[in-house]
């Protein structure tokens, strides 16, 4: 067998496998006498093993068989102990480290010390498993899958195709084909009819009648795919294969074609010079275009399940060593983001919820993550019903800390001062147990989330808990920016990350010290000058200011620019190297016109400057 | 013996399908040339097939395929078409008729759909 051609297909298909099994166990363990839950336990151990000793990654299929083996017990003794549970745990674990060695290409690492720990299994030394037979497929319902050929010689392909639909759909019901009966009717032309039938008659039967149409080259039943059912759900796993659902490529088939004849419909309307019609072909191109994006969008999401599906694990483990009892509930799960801003989502998740854990429950309680669509953003949040956030302490620790003086801590309203627990060096390590630690690594939570275009939100009722917010775009790749002119450099800014813009008479601007502000809502809001970071020239002096009001490093200032343009949805790609390496821009985009935007990252330009400073 | 009504504007087609039919084994029971002719002969013949024209003054073959079929939903109708007609036959296969037939014809084309759409 070609190893490598399958590495990736065995990579993604046993990390779905092994995620099932962490979950099943969490559910098992609440339950211990959950048949249905162990015969499930029993069959993900046996499909990871079977696929592993097909791959030849013995030491994986020996664990695999080795966890087998004691959910085999289990189901014998109709029960599974809390202290198995741990164990077989921990065997998940490690095969997901065996996952990696295999992704990595690396020998698989050592199993045996674990398997041999506790109770050693005397046939163990005859398991060299090689013999598996596939595993049989749950009964779905019962479908066929029948694939037509046309002989060449038919001159009349569509309406062929269509009596052989209609042909079909005599069997029984049609649940898809393609290309589609209104593709035919519509003239796409094919020689290949493919179509899943739900029917009570037999492929023989269905071949038999088929036989007697002379128009036809070949009749095939190809073989199902076990896997099929699975394909919508996911894998958490960062492997660089998707599996898409068929419906959609179909869809993409459809709009490239659509695409093919559109274009020859501008190329005569060139030809012919017919304006009207030239027109009119666009207008079907601007439709075709905005389609095929929303579908390609489509390829690139997946449900939050796959990264909140790890969560009640995590949450068994800090209940465990924190002595707390702490009950998790997931909303919205089914919410769907871009795969590039899930794999980015784990850690900042785990990280406040671990938070929650640590220090907002105290004894009991309830962590609850909640995420729901607003407009074209995603908002997640993390809840707990703990003892809150304490703003006076975070005010006088925020003050020890140099963050803000102590007049500025009078003035915030206590919402803004909760957000002061993003900042780095807020709160360090040393405080990790203490009662208003609260902040632990937020800083590193805010930057993950910021970098997604997205932004964090901090809200606390003192004795009722927390909630902690974030504001996500559902995709990174085409967001909406606002365009910027500054020392004639078109950038733009995720309109995510701007508050407000504002255009200021000179002579609204006041000095605080040596600092320019101006009052806003009667907050006094620092500006910075773009040209000054970005190391331009003074511009000449303008009037009216535009300002683009952001926050940096969670602070609210004043961007002073040369001129505001306008926002636009653009296509963001990553700077090839050596630009990558630039500070103070993230990314690129080519405008409709030509023009190359260049997208601001002011923290990754201001951090330098700010670690002398501080 | 089976029995079909032809239905053709042109006579050349007509006996065209009627030599094949008849050195085939058919009875041709009545032709007709138009499809106000069709709707009648059926419903005085009722014939276990039609071969249906389908440009043809008067009424075309799909107005009298639909019009047919309205009243006598099992008829097996066979439409008769020539290249560059595939939207109208596919419009009439989406209306109930059972196959088709492409123009010029040939013999075993002929016999193929005709006994298919009988037999099955």
């Amino acid at each position: 067998m070609d190893i490598e051609k399958y590495r990736k297909m065995f990579l993604s298909e046993a990390a779905e496998h092994l995620q099932n099994m962490a979950d099943q166990l969490i559910v098992v363990e609440a339950d211990p006498e959950d048949r249905a839950g162990i015969d499930a336990l029993f069959r993900e151990a046996h499909s990871i093993k079977g696929m592993a000793a097909t791959m030849s990654f013995d030491a994986t299929a020996r664990l695999a068989h080795h966890l087998e083996d004691r959910l085999s017990d289990c189901r014998d003794q109709g029960c599974v102990s809390g202290e198995l549970i741990d164990r077989l745990l921990a065997g998940v674990d490690l095969l997901e480290d065996l996952l990696e060695d295999i992704r990595d290409q690396q020998p698989e690492r050592d199993v045996d010390a674990f398997i041999d720990a506790k109770q050693p299994i005397p046939e163990l030394e005859e398991v060299v498993v090689v013999e598996e037979e596939p595993i049989a497929a749950e009964p779905v319902k019962e479908s066929l899958l029948v694939r037509l050929l046309l002989a060449d010689t038919i001159t009349t392909p569509g309406p062929r195709l269509l009596v052989l639909l209609k042909h079909l759909s005599r069997f029984g019901k049609i649940l898809q084909s393609t290309p589609s009966e209104e593709q035919i009717i519509q003239g796409e032309v094919t020689r290949q009819l493919q179509v899943r039938l739900v029917t009570e008659v037999s492929a023989e039967e269905i071949l038999q009648q088929l036989q007697s149409y002379g128009e036809l080259a070949e009749v095939v039943f190809p073989a199902e795919e076990p896997v099929a059912e699975k394909m919508r759900k996911q894998s958490s796993s960062s492997s660089a294969t998707v599996r898409v659902d068929t419906d959609l490529l179909d869809r993409f088939i459809n709009l490239t074609g659509e695409l093919i004849t559109n274009r020859y419909t501008l190329q005569s309307a060139a030809g012919e010079k017919s304006w009207s019609e030239v027109n009119e072909g666009l207008g079907q191109l601007a439709r075709l275009v905005k389609d095929l994006h929303h579908q390609v969008l489509k390829v690139r999401m997946m449900p939050l399940q796959s990264v909140t599906g790890r969560l009640p694990r995590a949450v068994r483990e800090l209940c465990q060593s924190s002595g707390k009892e702490v009950k998790l509930e997931v909303e919205g799960a089914t919410i769907e983001l871009d795969r590039a801003i899930l794999e980015e989502l784990t850690d900042p998740l785990t990280h406040m919820l671990r938070n929650a854990i640590d220090h907002g429950i105290e004894e009991q309680g309830r962590v609850q993550i909640k995420a729901w669509r607003e407009r074209d953003q995603v908002l997640i949040q993390v809840a707990d019903d703990g003892r809150g956030i304490d703003p006076e302490q975070v005010r006088q620790r925020a003050v020890e800390r140099d963050l803000i003086n102590s007049t500025q801590a009078q003035a915030m309203r206590d919402y803004d001062v909760l957000q002061l627990i993003c900042q780095p060096g807020f709160s360090t390590a040393e405080q990790v147990t203490e009662t208003s630690g609260r902040g632990v690594g937020m800083d590193v939570v805010k930057t993950a989330v910021e970098k997604l275009g997205g932004v964090l939100l901090i809200d606390s009722t003192l004795g009722e808990g927390a909630r902690i917010t974030m504001k996500l775009p559902l995709s990174v790749a085409i967001i909406r920016v606002l365009l910027i002119d500054c020392a004639g450099s078109l950038l733009g800014m995720p309109i995510t990350r701007v508050l407000q813009t504002v255009e200021v008479a000179p002579e609204e601007v006041q000095t605080s010290g040596k600092q320019l502000v101006i009052s806003l809502h009667g907050e006094l809001v620092p500006l910075l000058s773009l040209r000054k970071i970005l190391q331009q020239s003074k511009g000449s002096p303008k009037n009216p200011i535009a300002l683009v009001i952001t926050e940096i490093f969670g602070r609210k200032v004043g961007l002073v620019v040369d001129r505001l343009l306008g926002q636009q949805e653009v296509f963001v790609q990553a700077l090839p190297s050596p630009f990558d390496r630039l500070k103070g821009t993230n990314g690129g985009a080519i405008l409709g016109d030509g023009r190359i935007m260049f997208l601001l990252d002011l923290q990754s330009k201001l951090e330098k400057r700010r670690a002398k400073g501080t | 013996m089976k029995q079909v009504l032809i239905v053709d504007d042109a006579l050349f087609m007509r006996n065209l399908l009627r030599d094949i039919f008849e050195a085939n084994g058919w009875e041709v029971v009545a032709e007709a040339e138009n499809g106000l002719q069709a709707l009648e002969r059926f419903v005085t013949y009722r014939p276990d097939l039609v071969t249906m024209d389908i440009v043809m003054p008067e009424m075309g073959g799909i107005d009298a395929l639909k019009r047919i079929l309205e009243d006598y939903p099992q008829s097996k109708i066979v439409m008769c078409s020539a290249l560059g007609q595939e939207s109208m036959v596919m419009e009439a296969i989406n209306a109930g008729a059972i196959d088709f037939i492409v123009k010029p014809f040939q013999e075993k084309q002929v016999l193929e759909v005709v006994g298919r759409a009988c037999g099955g």
